[in-house]
């Protein structure tokens, strides 16, 4: 068990303990799903890559505002739908095998490399990662496209959408779509593909995040377009008067505003030691 | 004969209603009788929610020579959620007779409303009042009928009659006891612990109310599924009568808090 | 709905029957609150199936007569079919004893009505609201068989878990151990405190958006039902 710590991957020892807890009918903890819409189109000299903002646990919304376009490396980027920690972590260990491999060999990651990756990594563990994803970039061939799912299958394809709002997000673009759009028409089409998922599908939500690869430039646009702010406030708000909370005891301990601070050399902050 | 059946409701076409006696209002509105029997679909594959309705509880009676005292909690959990802090859970069935509400409150509300029913048309069949063996006896008959279906509740049915004062506890199995102190519900434990270190037969009815409340603090205190208020009930030869109603949380507890400090001070001194 | 995996015509041992499913979750939520002369019931218009949404704009209260209302949470099917029987036993009783049906004779008749189903329940969560003789402004919150209690104000629904405790707070003083005194809250006051947290819940709640029904009750101008618009994704 112990020895398997240090050489990466996943650790399984207390898999067949929580499978006996199961058992027992104690509560599996759950995971934080994003429950999403995830969409992707080539245009003329780039691809968009486009997400909602809504991250669930069953019926709660768990962050109105989450970023679901991951970094992958300057030039690619992925969009993420499935188990939260598990699309987070799959792009971030694929960006860093990428980043190394830049530094090894001095030249732009492509594509096609971080696509390799992604689904030999996926394939490997069955369809337990439970990672749904959009992977948009422009490299040395140009822009490429692909999606990638959780058991490991890949498409390139000229415009994807994935995640449960997959279906409303797919009917703007199989109905709008064009071959070689501009870079506007592009922003406007993955934004109404967005959209759609965010109004008619519960497990997406919030804002539309847009991301704009082209050559030599990336552009993320977090929250591109913010449609769904809070309508309405209690206009006296909620106050309490003073001693609501009653005060059992007290105790006064002298501050600790005299202990000695660290300063970071990079900037002129100076942090208090914990 | 006036039809009750909400099943199938006459409306007011059946003619035989020209000659209503009881008023209209209670026709429809006070008249319990059995639910259908025909499907039971709780148990298999029914939403959560559904089958998480009211429960937990702590209810405890006890018999003393001066009568008989009940105390409440006034929780209601549904699963994690508590479902309400304000339960009336003792039910006042006549002006002799009190249930007592643990399980599920849906079937302790109706099914001892309906007992209060059956009471009264004994009281008008018999011209005298029914004994407390014969009411537990009818809403233990009662629920037997239901055994297996998913009927839950756990009650004391308590009252003064021609022979004095007397409790049955009556559950859903069908089981049905006569005793002279019972405790039910998940904080039950607790209660009785306190209960039967502090009872006595000769006491007056302050002290046994104040044992009774003491009982239910401590196990509201101790079970997560009991809560809220304390509600107590003293029955004696004139019937029953509603004595307090107090919180169980934080002023309660100061005020035990205090009365133990105090004491233990007192005693301090002394030796 | 059938199971079609358990579907075989020639083993009819109760385990191998096919699963019936008779319930389905549609969300929703709905609050009430009554005060000194005036009762607020409201309930969510957005019909929820899944991760779907079929229809944005859905009825779930009933007006009973011009001082009670009830509204339902839950299972819409059985909202509308409970709606039916219980507005129908309310008219038939008024058009013979012509009298209005009284709070709390329709607080008893709702929980005997989900009771008799109680071994084939009404998949509903009910509150109900209104005036009594004096004007006085009173609600009920009940469980889905019928166990009802009166009560200052109470929330049912998907989003129970996120409103009741703010109401509790506001409106109790629940946790507000050494500010116990209970203010009266105006109807405007009382309003502005349900949007409030209709707006809240919007925010968390898949199944709590679209639009909230508003009906309030006055001695005055009987039941009046303002339509509140919440966020729609």
């Amino acid at each position: 068990m112990s020895q398997l710590q240090g050489f990466g991957g996943f650790q399984f020892d207390l898999l067949e303990r929580n499978e006996k807890l199961k058992e027992k009918g104690y509560q599996v903890p759950t995971a934080r799903k994003t429950g999403t819409t995830i969409v992707g189109v080539v245009f003329q000299d780039g691809v968009v890559l486009g997400a909602d903002t809504r991250a669930t646990s069953d019926t709660t919304v768990f962050d109105k505002n989450c970023e679901k376009i991951h970094y992958i490396a300057p030039n690619i980027y992925c969009c993420g739908a499935g188990t939260a920690a598990d699309t987070e972590n799959t792009t971030a260990l694929i960006s860093s095998q990428l980043k190394l491999h830049r530094l090894n060999s001095g030249r732009e990651s492509r594509v096609t490399t971080a696509l390799t990756l992604l689904k030999r990594m996926l394939f490997r563990y069955q369809g337990y990662v439970s990672a749904a994803l959009v992977l948009g970039g422009v490299d040395f061939y140009g822009p490429h496209l692909y999606t990638v799912y959780p058991h490991g299958s890949t498409d390139r394809l000229p415009f994807v959408t994935m995640g449960s709002g997959s279906l409303a997000a797919m009917s703007v673009f199989e109905s709008k779509y064009k071959d070689d759009m501009s870079r506007a028409e592009a922003e406007q089409l993955v934004y109404e593909a967005i959209s759609a998922g965010i109004f008619n599908d519960l497990g997406s939500g919030g804002n539309v995040d847009l991301c704009v690869i082209t050559r030599g430039h990336t552009e993320y646009m977090r929250g591109y377009a913010k449609e769904n702010e809070r309508l309405f406030r209690k206009p006296q708000g909620y106050s309490f008067p003073v001693g609501t909370t009653s005060i059992l005891s007290s105790i006064f301990e002298k501050s600790l505003a005299h202990t000695p601070s660290v300063t970071d050399p990079e900037s002129s902050f100076s942090m208090a030691v914990d | 004969m006036i039809k009750l059946d909400v099943f199938q409701p006459t409306f007011g076409l059946d003619k035989e209603e020209e000659n209503v006696v009881v008023p209209k209002e209670e026709l429809y509105c006070s008249t319990p009788l059995a639910p259908s029997l025909r499907w039971n679909v709780l148990s298999n594959n029914a939403p959560k929610d559904l089958t998480k309705f009211h429960h937990g509880t702590t209810t405890l009676s006890f018999v003393f020579s001066e009568g008989i005292v009940a105390a409440v909690d006034s929780r209601a959990s549904m699963g994690q959620y508590i479902g309400s802090g304000s339960v009336k859970k003792v039910i006042e069935i006549n002006k002799y007779l009190l249930g007592t509400m643990a399980g599920g409150a849906a079937d302790c509300t109706f099914w001892e409303r309906y007992l209060g029913m059956r009471c009264r048309l004994f009281e008008l069949k018999n011209k005298e009042r029914i004994s407390v063996a014969a009411a537990s006896k009818i809403l233990c008959n009662t629920v037997y009928q239901y055994k297996g279906m998913g009927l839950s509740m756990g009650t004391m049915i308590m009252g003064w009659d021609k022979k004095g004062p007397h409790i049955y506890y009556v559950d859903s199995e069908g089981t049905r006891l006569k005793g002279q102190k019972f405790s039910v519900g998940s904080g039950s434990t607790h209660a009785l612990g306190v209960l039967d270190q502090g009872y006595q037969w000769n006491m007056s009815v302050e002290e046994a109310c104040e044992l009774g409340r003491r009982s239910i603090y401590h196990a509201t205190h101790r079970d997560a599924f009991s809560g809220g208020y304390i509600n107590v009930y003293y029955i004696g030869p004139d019937g029953w009568k509603f004595i307090s109603h107090e919180d169980s949380g934080f002023d309660k507890h100061y005020q035990y808090a205090t009365e133990k400090a105090t004491q233990q001070q007192q005693q301090m001194s002394i030796s | 709905m059938y199971n079609k995996q358990h579907l075989d015509p020639h083993d009819d041992t109760s385990a191998q029957r096919p699963d019936f499913m008779p319930y389905q979750n549609n969300g929703g939520t709905v609050v009430a609150m009554g005060g000194e002369d005036y009762c607020i019931v409201a309930a969510t218009t957005r019909l929820g199936l899944g991760f779907a949404i079929p229809t944005r704009n859905v009825c779930r209260y009933a007006i009973l007569n011009d001082r009670v209302v009830l509204a339902t949470a839950g299972m819409y099917a059985d909202t509308v079919a409970l709606h039916k029987v219980v507005t129908a036993r309310v008219k038939v009783y008024q058009q013979q004893q012509e009298k209005p049906f009284g709070l709390f004779s329709a607080a008893q008749l709702l929980s005997n009505t989900l009771y008799y189903r109680r071994f084939f329940p009404y998949y509903t969560f009910n509150v109900l609201g209104g005036l009594d003789q004096d004007g006085q402004g009173f609600v009920y919150g009940f469980d889905a068989i019928g166990s009802g209690e009166k009560v200052k104000v109470v929330c049912n629904g998907t989003a129970q878990a996120l409103i009741q405790p703010i109401l509790d707070n506001q409106v109790e003083k629940k946790q507000q151990y050494e500010n116990k005194q209970i203010e009266k809250w105006s109807l405007q006051e009382a309003l502005d405190l349900v949007k409030d947290v209709f707006t809240s819940a919007g925010e968390r709640d898949i199944y709590t958006g679209d639009a909230v029904d508003i009906c309030t009750v006055t001695k005055q101008r009987g039941v009046v039902v303002e339509t509140f618009p919440l966020k729609k994704d």
